[in-house]
């Protein structure tokens, strides 16, 4: 019996909602994203290779910040494949070679992955080392190395010190070296591999330098052949040392370059190592670098002044095979970025990009050593590089072609400041990724404005008749097709449908307009790669993007981080909407800035009119420090910024005389409950705004009362209510007629606290009144491996969180994830009223409330949760997740609610729709709203009313982007999409036909009846 | 609470040393043939902080697990597979795999134990989708509610000809037995539902022992009963 309701809840409930496959795409988007290539390291840093047995495939390969290893197809800028590594667990470096691409991850590379170069399945994945063993190196990258033998065998240098020579089929090890009672003096960092020996070259560390170490070991046994300090001063030694070799060429044995004090000195390693260090003759230099060429013999070495020579090993020494002309520094042009490439022969090209400011153009020069009769070429061209959309070149990916004598094709995958990939060929674009877009920090929905009708008549008096006339015929010319078209709606039923598409027709010129519904928003997002955008919410489609100006901090670099972003001006307000976006802006100097951004919605056009459009976005710079909150306060149609600098004074934007009126009524209505203490013993303060001005003009909140929490509990994060969510109704009026009033405070704030260092770690969720600091609620949750790791979402009076539970000691307990969900209700219970919504701060009667809960099982961990919003709060409010299956899921409140009874539902209870409580909450694939999308990296999922009260509009974001619409309620506003206008209107045909039929039947009954009566 | 977490955590940094890999494979069947079906997937303890790839050939190691109690599950996108509860002891002897189904207790553990290396199987692929519902005349008219409604319109009209054809005696029959169903749906409808049963209930034991044809009259009372129900919850 008990299975039966179960059953029939189950299938009660996953009728309500669940998505069709033809809406798929149609009613959703997801865009997968790879996120920003790690360029700061030449391990992790986009390259091109070939895979395949002939070579034939080419694919850019690169690490993200999103810690994601991918293979794009430079053809088309499409993913290939990626790999999603573990949050914990940074790649550290790759390498490719055949088939195969070995990645290795976790501090001081914990762990290898194989895996296949051309559709990235995991092929074997070996752990080297515990992650709590792992050295820490910065950069992260140093100290884990990856080398192939011509056998496909990879060797790895992991933790600085250790060597294995690991099977590149079975992943099997086949032998291991580390180095003895050094550990901590040598940090290896380079592997050169010989078919005979194999040598590893770190540095150690001396007084003002660092000293370079080799070791030579067997390849095939690992065994020590020699070790020993070579002498020299290398004071860089990140990238100022590294290994030559040539694989064409054998005779040029393999040798260790570095540069110390101003010339180019080696060493040839030979298995003994018996050799001396030598210097290259000629000119002084400032640096050596890298091109990705050291396995060809090539290298550039930088003159003083900046002039880039490329040398070649040669089994004599080195040679000098090109000179770049005028590549010394000027201030003409940026610095040069210098890269190599490869073409399908393997035959190596050095390009050198730079921006000239002459030519408001990027210049890539390609040098080709081995044309021209091997005297070496150089093909250069520009190429308009958008710098006011993308920023600047930070990383620069070389593949040529040598179709035909002297002609060089060159392909460049550009990585931008903005976060962008870019790819040319030649000087053509040829695809763009906004990988920033993996990265955004704050995003907004903002509703479209109705589209404009036109209307031709303009209230002119002096109208003559035959004008007149003609306009009217004139607007009478497509009443025609108008009645037409009302004509075929009626009959066919084509309206509006709520599982179309919105995207507006490939007509591109049209201003941005809402659909029937209001499911088309802008999506208004901010990145932390200095870029605004705004996004179609139909399609995904990037609408505008604008680059943030540093402001003063332009002349020496800097960051602007966006923090909070608020809608001022809606379509409700009239006129183009405009968001203010706040930021922190931290300069190379250290300095922290708050900075404003105020833009229209809709084009991205600077809101204040200073910054042209095409340019930067200048920002205003409202407070020289760094800001604590931020918050918006709304007064009718007014909106205006409110934030809060390091010393608690109020700044006010927009700063008009207006603002500051209604800000001085709202004042004493406004309670900001604040993390103030040193870590360790923070402390929750709550603040007023006084009245009063102080000197610098500015209103100061003053401290009203602080709640210190136990001690090793430090406040891990406030979640207040939201502000400004609509209420349809106070109270739940239950079965037998009687009413639960919703407390709703406006002041409610839950805080979760924990320590994760303390000797216990402790972890607990209080529910404050953030008017006074009250605790309304407390519950101490377990902690699971030292971390308190909860999940909140706080709206109207019903609080979920979650958690994961992992004591095993008690009989009762169960290995789990945990959901909770908490109601808060007026007074001691049923029909109790204290009228919490509009209760003084300060009445006694906000701490009297009723709480229900009840903790369910949950399937699996999640990252992040929010509740859906519709315009009016009538709808249920379902819970959306996004899970570690990279899906974004959805609870039914009716699942969730802390009310279901223990035994079956009487018929009272029945009425409320309660069903039994069940521990486990259902599985629903048909829950899962991003259905067959793999939505990786989602951080936070944010939802926003649509104009049908039924549906509320959801997009994720963090890395991947996925939208989509969802009605917790069904569509109970709207024609369902099963609602067939055929059926309606033969059973009213039907009837009428009955009708027809048995009138003259009933008559006649009717008659006789008379008769003979 | 917090004493046997200590504890837990104090005997994990003990036996270090005789931590255990763990290992498995994933049997591909019809359902999901191989890894490219399967997608990017991982092997997880409980709450995901021990994991291990699921290579292209199905296997899967977890490093380093130290004693203890585990629930082993897949992290897949389109696949479900089963949980496990898995033992590592302290000795050397091989850890227990045994079936686990969530949100029953851990103790007493399931007395079927499995094989070891661990082998998993996907139970079922994910269904994002509701099937589309699309009209259809006879589909229409064969649910039940069109049937019942045809039958009776059909009733109903032939209603009047049945009556003028049956004898008086039967005829007043029916009329007592349509006031009587008249009665039960009125007093369940005003709620009273032992009254209305108590009401069905008596005379059909007063017949029963008056008259015959009992069982035709207890089958057609008690097929009323059901419609009274059926008709009170639409």
């Amino acid at each position: 019996m008990r299975l039966f309701w179960l059953c029939s809840a189950v299938i009660w409930i996953a009728r309500t909602w669940a998505i069709h496959a033809s809406d798929a795409g149609i009613v959703d988007w997801h865009q997968p994203l790879v996120g920003v290539p790690l360029f700061g390291a030449s391990s992790t840093a986009p390259k091109f290779q070939r895979v395949g047995e002939a070579k034939s495939r080419s694919l850019l390969f690169t690490a993200t910040s999103g810690n994601v290893l991918a293979a794009l197809d430079p053809a088309t800028g499409a993913i290939a494949w990626r790999y999603i590594f573990e949050d914990n667990e940074h790649i550290i470096g790759f390498k490719q070679h055949g088939d195969i691409v070995a990645a290795v991850s976790g501090t001081g590379g914990a762990t290898l992955r194989l895996l296949d170069a051309s559709n990235g399945d995991l092929l074997a994945e070996r752990r080297l080392h515990k992650p709590e063993f792992g050295r820490l190196f910065d950069p992260e990258t140093s100290g884990s190395t990856i080398a192939f033998d011509s056998e496909g065998d990879v060797y790895v240098l992991s933790n600085a010190h250790v060597v294995r020579r690991i099977d590149g089929k079975t992943a099997e090890v086949k032998w291991s070296w580390s180095a003895p009672d050094q550990t901590s003096l040598v940090t290896y960092s380079k592997i050169v591999i010989t078919p005979t020996a194999i040598y590893l070259a770190g540095l150690a560390k001396s007084f003002a330098s660092y000293t370079l170490h080799i070791t030579a070991l067997s390849s095939t046994t690992g065994e020590l052949f020699a070790t020993g300090h070579i002498p020299s001063g290398i004071s860089d030694g990140l990238t100022s040392f590294f290994a030559l070799q040539d694989v064409n060429n054998a005779q040029v044995s393999p040798r260790i370059v570095w540069i110390e004090g101003g010339s180019v000195r080696y060493f040839t390693l030979t298995p003994e190592l018996k050799g001396k260090p030598m210097g290259l003759k000629g000119a002084m230099y400032k640096s050596i670098l890298d091109i990705g060429l050291s396995d060809y013999g090539q290298f550039v070495a930088l003159k003083e002044d900046g002039t880039a020579l490329v040398i070649l090993s040669v089994p004599e020494g080195f040679r000098q095979i090109w000179e770049f002309a005028e590549s010394a520094t000027s201030s003409k042009y940026t610095l040069s970025h210098y890269v190599g490439g490869l073409d399908i022969d393997g035959r190596s090209y050095i390009a050198r990009i730079y921006w000239s400011h002459a030519y408001k153009k990027a210049v890539a020069h390609i040098f080709a050593g081995h044309l021209a009769d091997g005297r070496g070429l150089v093909s250069g061209y520009t190429f308009p590089f958008e710098t006011s959309i993308h920023g600047v070149i930070s990383h620069v990916a070389l593949e040529t072609a040598n179709p035909e004598g002297n002609t060089i094709v060159s392909r460049l995958a550009l990585t931008t400041s903005t976060g962008a990939i870019q790819l040319w060929q030649h000087d053509k674009p040829q695809w763009l990724r906004e990988e920033g877009l993996a990265d955004i920090k704050v995003a907004e929905l903002v509703e479209l404005p109705e589209r404009k009708v036109i209307t031709s008549h303009v209230g002119d008096e002096e109208e003559s008749f035959g004008d007149r006339l003609v306009r009217q015929l004139s607007d009478a010319q497509n009443f025609p097709q108008y009645a037409v078209n009302f004509a075929r709606r009626f009959v066919t039923g084509s309206y509006a449908s709520v599982s179309s598409s919105v995207a507006s027709s490939a007509n591109a010129s049209e201003p941005l307009a809402r659909d029937a519904f209001g499911f088309r928003k802008v999506v208004v997002a901010a990145t932390g790669h200095g870029k605004v955008y705004g996004i179609d919410s139909a399609n995904g489609q990037v609408l505008w993007s604008r680059v943030f100006g540093l402001g003063w901090a332009a002349e020496i670099g800097g960051k602007v981080i966006p923090v909070k972003m608020f809608v001022t001006r809606t379509v409700n307000d009239g006129d183009a909407p405009q968001v203010v976006l706040v930021t922190q802006r931290k300069a190379s100097n250290s300095l922290t800035d708050t900075v404003l951004f105020h833009v229209n919605a809709l084009t991205g056009e600077d809101a204040r009119g200073l910054s042209p459009p095409g340019d930067v976005l200048q920002g205003y710079d409202i407070i020289a420090g760094p800001i604590v909150e931020a918050y918006m306060l709304r007064s009718g149609s007014q909106k205006f910024v409110l934030l809060l600098d390091e010393f608690v004074q109020v700044h006010i934007y927009p700063d008009t005389a207006d603002n500051k009126e209604t800000f001085r009524r709202l004042a004493p209505s406004i309670h900001i409950p604040l993390r103030t203490g040193a870590p360790g013993e923070r402390r929750l303060t709550g603040h007023r705004i006084s009245s009063e001005i102080e000197l610098t003009g500015k209103p100061v909140a003053d401290i009203t009362w602080s709640l210190s929490f136990p001690p090793g509990e430090d406040i891990l994060s406030v979640t207040p209510r939201p502000a400004y969510e609509p209420v349809a109704s106070l109270g739940k009026v239950l079965g037998n007629r009687t009413t639960l009033y919703k407390y709703l405070n406006p002041n409610l704030a839950a805080v979760v606290t924990g320590a994760s260092q303390a000797a216990t770690p402790k972890c607990s969720l209080y529910l404050v009144d953030g008017a006074k600091g009250t605790i309304l609620y407390h519950v101490a949750l377990p902690t699971w491996e030292g971390t308190c790791d909860v999940k909140v979402s706080l709206t109207e009076n019903w609080l979920v969180y979650q958690y994961f539970d992992g004591d095993a000691s008690s009989v009762q307990s169960t290995k789990s994830h945990r959901v909770v969900s908490v109601e808060l209700y007026e007074g001691s219970g049923i029909d109790k009223k204290t009228r919490s919504s509009d209760l003084s701060s300060f009445s006694n009667e906000t701490t009297a409330l009723a709480v229900y809960e009840q903790a369910f099982i949950i399937p699996r961990g999640i990252s992040t949760m929010t509740t859906t919003s519709t315009s009016y709060g009538i709808t249920i409010k379902d819970i959306i997740v996004a899970n570690e299956n990279h899906q974004i899921q959805s609870f039914p409140r009716r699942v969730l609610d802390p009310r279901r009874p223990m035994r079956k539902p009487t018929s009272e209870e029945m009425e409320e729709w309660l069903i039994q409580y069940d521990p486990v909450v259902y599985d629903d694939p048909k829950r899962v709203l991003s259905h067959n999308y793999t939505v990786i990296g989602t951080k936070h999922v944010i939802t926003s009313p649509a104009l049908l009260e039924s549906t509320s509009l959801v997009f994720a974001y963090g890395h991947d982007l996925f939208f989509t619409r969802i009605a917790p309620s069904n569509t109970f506003d709207v024609l369902s999409e099963s609602f067939n206008k055929a059926q309606l209107v033969l059973t009213i045909a039907g009837l009428a036909l009955a009708i027809v039929i048995t009138k003259p039947m009933v008559r006649r009954k009717r008659l006789r009846e008379r008769w003979y009566e | 609470m917090h004493l046997p977490l200590t504890l837990l955590a104090l005997a994990s940094s003990c036996y270090t040393a005789l931590a255990l890999d763990l290992r498995g494979r994933i049997l591909w069947n019809e359902l999901c043939p191989s890894l490219r079906d399967l997608g990017q997937s991982k092997v997880v303890l409980d709450n995901g902080k021990l994991q291990g790839g699921i290579t292209r050939n199905g296997s899967f190691e977890i490093p380093d697990v130290s004693p203890g109690v585990y629930i082993l599950s897949v992290v897949s996108h389109d696949y479900h597979f089963d949980k496990l509860r898995v033992d590592v002891f302290e000795t050397e002897s091989l850890p227990e795999v045994r079936p686990y189904i969530p949100g029953t207790p851990l103790s007493p553990p399931s007395p079927v134990t499995l094989p070891y290396p661990i082998l998993l199987t996907a139970r079922a692929k994910n269904d994002y989708f509701a099937p589309p519902q699309s009209f259809n005349l006879m589909g229409m008219f064969q649910s039940p509610m069109m049937l019942m409604m045809l039958v009776m319109g059909g009733m109903m009209l032939a209603m009047p000809y049945i009556l003028k054809s049956m004898d008086p005696e039967a005829l007043q029959d029916f009329n007592k037995r349509q006031a009587r169903i008249g009665a039960l749906q009125s007093s369940l409808q005003s709620g009273d539902l032992s009254g209305g049963l108590s009401a069905l209930i008596n005379p059909a034991q007063e017949e029963s022992s008056a008259s015959t044809g009992t069982a035709k009259q207890t089958s057609s009372s008690s097929g009323v009963k059901q419609r009274g129900g059926k008709n009170r919850r639409r």
